[in-house]
């Protein structure tokens, strides 16, 4: 990461970030009508944040632990200390495996391919939390960030599919710098970031770059829109790399919207309406 | 011998200003009217949005090599007037020489988000009249129809013909298309009451949650309807226009009076 990108990104102060999310997510829940809020834990950085700055934020939070066949024995022990760091009791969490549902929604789609399948898993998860935070009437935590949203590297209505999304304004090395902060162990912290959808399955195999490069580009071009040869040359990064990930962005953009509605009236929700959440 | 006007009412791909200007190359090469008209932003697509960053200097730059092919061709870009200050514009060339119109009233309504993007041109410094083949006429951006002034100046400092770029959405569908009668009325009124040719050249197609409508269309001087674009679909018309429509308008009608105190009063309201 150059030098440029590591003062604006990572020398900021990790203690006013916390307390502002913690509040914001405390403010959240209550102005939503809600009890609290439940977070999906798999062990990762992203997960680990999540969960420690929403047991901050409220007595009521629930942990779902949902591990596959193709997750790795070292995530759900990852998982399972933050449960520890968080003191979380037998009361407040959950373990399900989810290879039965996921194999029954294989079945019934006709198919084993691992992409289809890998997002089942991911959408079977939601289901689960959504189900789990109906029963409490708390919210589901989302626990995508910033690097992520952007390249569009989650489940539409799976890992996508949650209330709130509380650390989606923070790259990836800004969540691994929180979460160093927030005490979660270096052992979680520093392992390569994966969806586990399936076996071997890593963020930066599939994109091919580390997140500290991809982080550079993606401030660099959509935060600061500087064009591509510049960024190339401050991130020592060959131009097709940075295209590969502007185009992953852009052919994402469907991901973060709602569904596009076809206008016919004069007043159409998505298009017109200008409503704020807090209405009514 | 009249002037021969092609209403090129294209669909536009949004933000893709290579495949719009190849649009452009082919319409204009193979146009034998004198003059070719496209829609607002024909270069670069309406709902722009945050694009606008992206594409602005590529619309600017497509209007020049445009300037390498054409005769008289108007085009929609997003011009840069200095250092972030982006514009809402209108290309007119003539003969190779580049001229700019900017849009004077961003709507920023309902669906509309201009005012965010964009500068609003100035009418003290960017009223433009032009004259090719002995026909005198000016430019006005989509929303600027929707009110009186920019054409009644325009007319007012000797335009005949008014070419009117537009983006036009489909909405308030009842049981008629209630927005392309609106236009069909704004049109006919600018004709009759200033004595113009009114040439609407709107786009077509889907951008985003948006469907433009198309329906181009020629209002003579007397407030006729004398061609219409095909809706919902591309299309190209051409229609060849006279200067003796506008002074059978002017010879009965009031055309030339204006009463200065009325916008006097209105400037006070």
């Amino acid at each position: 990461m150059p030098d440029y990108v590591r003062k604006k990104l990572l020398l900021v102060d990790f203690d006013k970030i916390t307390e502002y999310l913690v509040e914001r997510i405390r403010e959240y829940i209550k102005e939503s009508g809600k009890e609290g809020g439940i977070v999906g834990l798999s062990g990762g950085i992203d997960s680990s944040v999540t969960a420690v700055l929403l047991s901050k934020a409220t007595k009521n939070a629930y942990f779902l632990l949902m591990p596959s066949s193709s997750t790795p024995h070292q995530d759900l022990q990852h998982a399972y200390s933050i449960l520890k760091l968080v003191n979380a009791t037998e009361k407040n969490y959950s373990v399900i495996n989810i290879d039965e549902i996921t194999s029954l929604f294989s079945k019934a789609a006709g198919t084993d391919d691992k992409l289809v399948v890998g997002n089942i898993k991911a959408r079977v998860r939601m289901i689960l939390l959504y189900a789990f935070a109906q029963k409490h009437n708390y919210l589901v935590v989302g626990t995508g960030d910033k690097s992520e949203l952007m390249l569009g590297y989650f489940t539409k209505y799976g890992d996508g599919g949650v209330d709130i999304l509380p650390i989606g304004d923070l790259y990836k090395t800004q969540v691994r710098a929180l979460g160093l902060h927030l005490g979660i162990p270096e052992e979680i912290v520093k392992k390569p970031p994966s969806p586990a959808l399936w076996e071997g399955q890593t963020a930066e195999g599939e994109i091919g770059l580390d997140y500290e490069t991809i982080d550079s580009i993606l401030y660099l071009k959509f935060e600061e829109m500087l064009d591509e040869e510049t960024i190339s040359k401050m991130t020592n990064t060959d131009i097709s790399l940075i295209n590969r990930i502007i185009k992953m962005v852009k052919t994402s953009q469907h991901k973060r919207l709602p569904p596009e509605i076809f206008r016919l009236s004069g007043r159409a929700i998505n298009s017109d309406w200008r409503y704020p959440r807090q209405w009514g | 011998m009249g002037l021969r006007v092609e209403l090129a009412q294209i669909r536009p791909k949004l933000g893709d200003v290579t495949h719009n200007f190849q649009k452009h190359i082919e319409i204009i090469n193979t146009s034998s009217a004198d003059c070719v008209v496209f829609p607002e932003l024909s270069l670069t697509g309406y709902v722009l949005r945050d694009l606008v960053f992206e594409i602005y200097k590529e619309s600017e730059k497509a209007v020049n090599k445009l300037s390498e092919h054409s005769k008289c061709v108007i085009a929609g870009l997003v011009k840069e007037v200095r250092p972030g200050i982006l514009r809402n514009s209108a290309a007119v060339i003539i003969e190779g020489k580049i001229d700019y119109i900017y849009k004077f009233y961003l709507p920023t309504y309902g669906l509309f988000e201009e005012r965010r993007y964009f500068q609003p041109g100035d009418p003290r410094t960017d009223l433009r009249i032009y004259e090719y083949k002995g026909y005198k006429f000016g430019v006005t951006i989509c929303e600027d129809a929707w009110h009186y002034e920019p054409i009644e100046a325009l007319a007012l400092m000797g335009a005949e013909v008014i070419m009117i770029p537009a983006a036009s959405p489909m909405r308030r569908l009842s049981s008629t298309l209630a927005i392309k009668e609106q236009w069909e009325a704004l049109l006919k009124a600018h004709s009759i009451i200033n004595g113009v040719w009114s040439v609407f050249v709107n786009t077509v197609g889907s951008q985003e949650e948006e469907f433009f409508w198309g329906g181009s269309m020629v209002v003579s001087p007397l407030g006729e309807i004398i061609s219409t674009a095909k809706l919902f679909e591309e299309d190209r018309i051409i229609t060849e226009i006279n200067l003796n429509e506008v002074r059978k308008n002017r010879f009965f009608s009031s055309f030339r009076d204006h009463l200065q105190g009325f916008h006097e009063v209105l400037h006070k309201l």
